[in-house]
């Protein structure tokens, strides 16, 4: 791997793991699509991999920094309290515990069997055009809903029984193509959250998972064979993180006044053009 | 429930240190010590011990 290479997947990680259009689809259509040849199983790409992970993860902890540190200091005090109360903070607290748990065990059970099934690129262009459908059927479900005159929901009422339910929905990012915080916004939108506050709970519940993924494979960092990939690693980490924090930034406004619909678009035309290209045998 | 609670916080703990120590392999990917495994089941140890601190002290009606 060289080092435009490396710069170029650092920076496609960083964004593309916040915007609702699959990391991971990304990471395995764009090397394909440049005729870039990595081993992925080999463990000093792994390595690689595991630093822009925790790029963006650090980058999602800096943008909320004072939403976890309330969210931290509220669950904390409710364990201490033995107690759940009214606290909004406390109760984002225990919404993304929750969250967490389904899409956690699921995702250290299946993430490698799953991802060992769907690594052709026209499989994962594919799910590229499934992300798309689903988020035109999530704005198009949620248009119905708000125009039936259901009440929105907010994050700080937001029942225990859905914060699972979007955490179940992150599991469906296993599949490459899937995105993770696409099917996350969508399922919150489902159910009754505005597109702010979807997208708001999606990054916090993003964060424990790859944060917590990441950091646990740090040590293949320092194994011999990622020293040939240490310094690409580091400053790899360090663009990751700087990308994801202006795609959160972005986003954050973006879904103050606009929706998923152009994502959706996105993901359709590149999906579909690199499906082509997988059956015509350009891309493998 | 605070019984059923305090086995599943055994029973986490005990399927931790099973994987951490490379006994229990179900569902691995490779055989060995399995550290993401062995933190998850050691997190939900911790979670269903947070529920017997819950259960002890709330009452059902405060919780949704």
């Amino acid at each position: 791997m060289t080092w435009v290479q490396a710069m170029v997947l650092a920076v496609l990680q960083g964004a593309s793991e916040l915007f609702p259009i699959s990391s991971l689809g990304h990471t395995v259509l764009v090397p394909a699509l440049l005729h870039w040849q990595f081993d992925r199983r080999d463990p000093s790409f792994l390595s690689f991999v595991v630093a822009l992970h925790l790029g963006t993860a650090v980058a999602l902890i800096v943008f909320y920094r004072a939403d976890w540190v309330r969210i931290v200091r509220a669950l904390l005090a409710s364990v201490a309290r033995g107690k759940l109360s009214a606290d909004p903070d406390e109760h984002v607290a225990w919404l993304l515990v929750v969250g967490t748990v389904p899409v956690a065990l699921l995702g250290v059970f299946l993430e490698n069997p799953v991802r060992a099934l769907f690594g052709s690129s026209a499989l994962v262009a594919g799910f590229l055009i499934c992300n798309a459908f689903v988020m035109f059927a999530g704005e198009a479900l949620r248009r119905r809903t708000v125009a039936g005159a259901a009440a929105p929901q907010t994050l700080a009422l937001f029942p225990w029984a859905d914060g699972a339910k979007v955490g179940l929905a992150q599991a469906a990012a296993l599949l490459p193509g899937i995105s993770r915080s696409g099917s996350s916004i969508v399922a919150a939108l489902l159910l009754r959250l505005d597109h702010a506050d979807a997208a708001r709970f999606s990054f916090l519940l993003a964060t424990p998972v790859i944060f917590a993924a990441s950091a646990l494979e740090v040590p293949k960092l320092f194994a011999p064979s990622a020293s040939g990939v240490l310094g690409q690693a580091a400053a790899g980490c360090v663009v990751a993180a700087f990308t994801a924090y202006a795609s959160v930034a972005f986003l954050t406004r973006w879904f103050h006044s606009h929706d998923l619909r152009p994502f959706g678009w996105y993901c359709f035309t590149f999906g579909a053009i690199c499906l082509a290209l997988a059956l015509a045998k350009v891309i493998s | 429930m605070k019984a059923l609670a305090l086995a599943l916080a055994a029973l986490f703990f005990v399927i931790a240190i099973l994987y951490g120590t490379g006994v229990l392999q179900l569902g691995a990917h490779e055989p060995g010590p399995h550290v993401k495994h062995a933190v998850l089941f050691a997190l939900l140890g911790v979670l269903s011990l947070v529920w017997v601190r819950f259960q002890a002290k709330s009452s059902p009606a405060s919780l949704r």
